[in-house]
């Protein structure tokens, strides 16, 4: 091969057979709105709100969907260039522009967590094995809101919580009242959920002996008491309540 | 650009947290979508593997197999799949597209979200320590075979035209290129259509079941679980209407304590098959008597087995 050959073989195709490359908008506005869905998965992870959808069990899949997503994103706009230019249609266009819709409404809001709304159209949660999941309730075992709530769904589960009538507790949770709650009592409400907030249930215990007008719904308390279990009803004899901050994990997972 | 500027704007400043029920709405819609699409993403980078590394009509020596082992083989053929429903129409869209017989396809993609290990350990997890255990782990991955099954053999032998809709996700796609593309850039191009494609439909039945978990008191539902006959048309609807994710929902079917093992059951079979989010997809995907045939014989056979469930477990 002479140096002239050779050197047309490094530089490549020949001027007229060179392809000169557009951007595809289809490529491009597509790889727009993966980058977009990537970045909220990136400010879901990194700002811990992750918390406000997902359970501790499926989190997971947020960091590995920024992943993801990231690639998808650069591999596409990466793939943008074509050699000829493709326009993009009004409807694909508007498709587009509407998948972008729920990042902005994630991103702009302000977070926030299913409340006394929701509670009211929830069943309650359902242990399907009090002592695989929570230990057994004995004479010393702490008691948490999910092991009550197990307790709550099973004869054996509340003979044990019965058993415990008058033991100290330390719960957190969402007030909710409902038009028939005493002014001086009120619901401690807190969600499990085992996926995602789509398979919310709820547990929830009654508080009495707190200041009529202290608290609204929704907001977040700490109680502390002494447990009373009547029948499938959870009382907890409040010595304390204090309002506190929404906790980063507000749902519980069991 | 601008408009979606200004919704930002409009959003923010309208404070939608104020009314109740839409934030409720929107934050069960947020928490669909954020848990869905990264297996929406899966699925899409499976059947953008499909589509450039495997060569056209490599799947059609699956049909040198006898016809009637044709459809367990696909359905058998989701155990090796492990994810949840969203993911696998995008992957059965492109086995259809590679020469796999189009019914086979459907029946993969039917199978795949219920008989897969994930799907069957989490049935095990929820049901663990319970007496009805094995009749819920072995009905959902037997009655999820045999629908997948029942459905394909409806569907027959119709051709890919006859089943899918035209145009798709690649329908946007009208570049003309000259010469084959690098390989990288087609299956990015191909994953980014997939995923564009799957995701507007996901959104759209996301939205639907926000707005009905949002409304629907679930204690109305549970006061018709004494009904044998109404309590399992109740589970098949709430599962369709809930639409959970197949690797979770056995946590929420255990929670339904008022209701049998055969209502149970309907709920962990037909809802990773039919759902709103699906009906979405299926209805992008499917011509529309396709969509209905798959539909309506599924909860034909799901309500059938469960019934026959309810006799057996009681």
């Amino acid at each position: 091969m002479s140096l002239a050959a050779r050197a047309r073989a490094v530089a490549g195709p020949s001027a007229p057979d060179r392809v000169r490359r557009t951007w595809s908008q289809a490529r491009l506005f597509g790889g727009v709105v993966l980058g977009m869905w990537a970045v909220m998965f990136w400010f879901l992870f990194l700002s811990g709100r992750v918390y406000l959808y997902l359970s501790t069990r499926t989190a997971w899949v947020v960091p590995v969907g920024a992943v993801l997503l990231t690639l998808a994103a650069v591999g596409r706009l990466a793939a943008s260039r074509v050699p000829a230019a493709d326009y993009l249609r009004r409807r694909e266009a508007l498709v587009l522009t509407l998948m972008v819709l729920p990042v902005i409404v994630v991103l702009v809001l302000p977070p926030a967590t299913l409340g006394t709304f929701s509670a009211a159209k929830k069943t309650r949660f359902s242990s399907v094995n009090l002592r695989t999941f929570y230990g057994e309730i004995t004479s010393t075992s702490e008691i948490t809101l999910l092991s009550v709530a197990a307790g709550q769904t099973s004869d054996a589960g509340s003979e044990a919580l019965a058993k415990r009538a008058g033991s100290d507790v330390d719960f957190v949770g969402f007030v909710t009242r409902y038009a028939d709650t005493p002014a001086d009592e009120l619901l401690l409400t807190r969600y499990v959920i085992t996926c995602c907030v789509a398979d919310a249930t709820i547990t929830q215990v009654r508080v009495v002996n707190v200041s009529p007008g202290q608290f609204e719904p929704n907001d977040w308390i700490e109680v502390k008491g002494q447990i009373y279990p009547l029948g499938r009803e959870v009382i907890v004899n409040a010595t304390s309540v204090a309002g506190v901050p929404r906790p980063a994990k507000p749902y519980l997972t069991p | 650009m601008g408009g979606v500027l200004v919704f930002a704007v409009a959003i923010r400043l309208s404070s939608p947290g104020r009314v109740a029920w839409l934030q409720a709405a929107i934050i069960v819609f947020g928490s669909l979508v954020i848990q869905a699409l990264p297996f929406v993403l899966v699925g899409a980078l499976a059947a953008a593997a499909i589509e450039v590394f495997v060569p056209l009509g490599t799947l059609e020596k699956l049909t040198l197999l006898p016809r009637p082992l044709q459809l367990p083989a696909a359905a058998l053929a989701g155990i090796a799949f492990p994810i949840c429903e969203c993911g696998s129409v995008p992957v059965a869209r492109r086995l259809a597209a590679k020469g796999l017989m189009p019914s086979a396809a459907i029946t993969f993609m039917l199978a795949a979200p219920v008989v897969n290990p994930v799907v069957i350990a989490s049935t095990f997890v929820a049901y663990r320590g319970r007496g009805p255990l094995w009749t819920m782990v072995g009905g959902r991955f037997a009655l999820g075979l045999l629908t997948a099954i029942v459905v394909g053999w409806v569907l027959g032998g119709r051709t890919k035209d006859e089943l899918m809709k035209p145009g798709g996700p690649d329908g946007a796609e009208q570049v003309e290129f000259g010469r084959p593309e690098p390989r990288w850039r087609t299956f990015f191009v191909h994953l980014g259509n997939d995923f564009l494609f799957m995701g507007r439909f996901l959104l759209l039945g996301a939205t639907v079941a926000a707005v009905v978990q949002t409304f629907l008191p679930q204690e109305i539902v549970t006061s018709l679980a004494r009904v044998p006959f109404l309590s399992i048309l109740v589970m098949m609807a709430l599962a369709g209407l809930l639409s959970l994710c197949s690797e979770s929902d056995a946590f929420i079917a255990a929670s339904f304590v008022q209701f049998g093992p055969g209502a149970q059951l309907a709920f962990l079979v037909f809802g990773p098959m039919v759902d709103l989010k699906l009906a979405a997809i299926y209805a992008g995907t499917f011509r529309k008597g396709v969509a209905r045939a798959i539909c309506l014989t599924t909860a034909l056979v799901v309500f059938g087995a469960a019934l026959w469930v309810t006799v057996i477990a009681g």
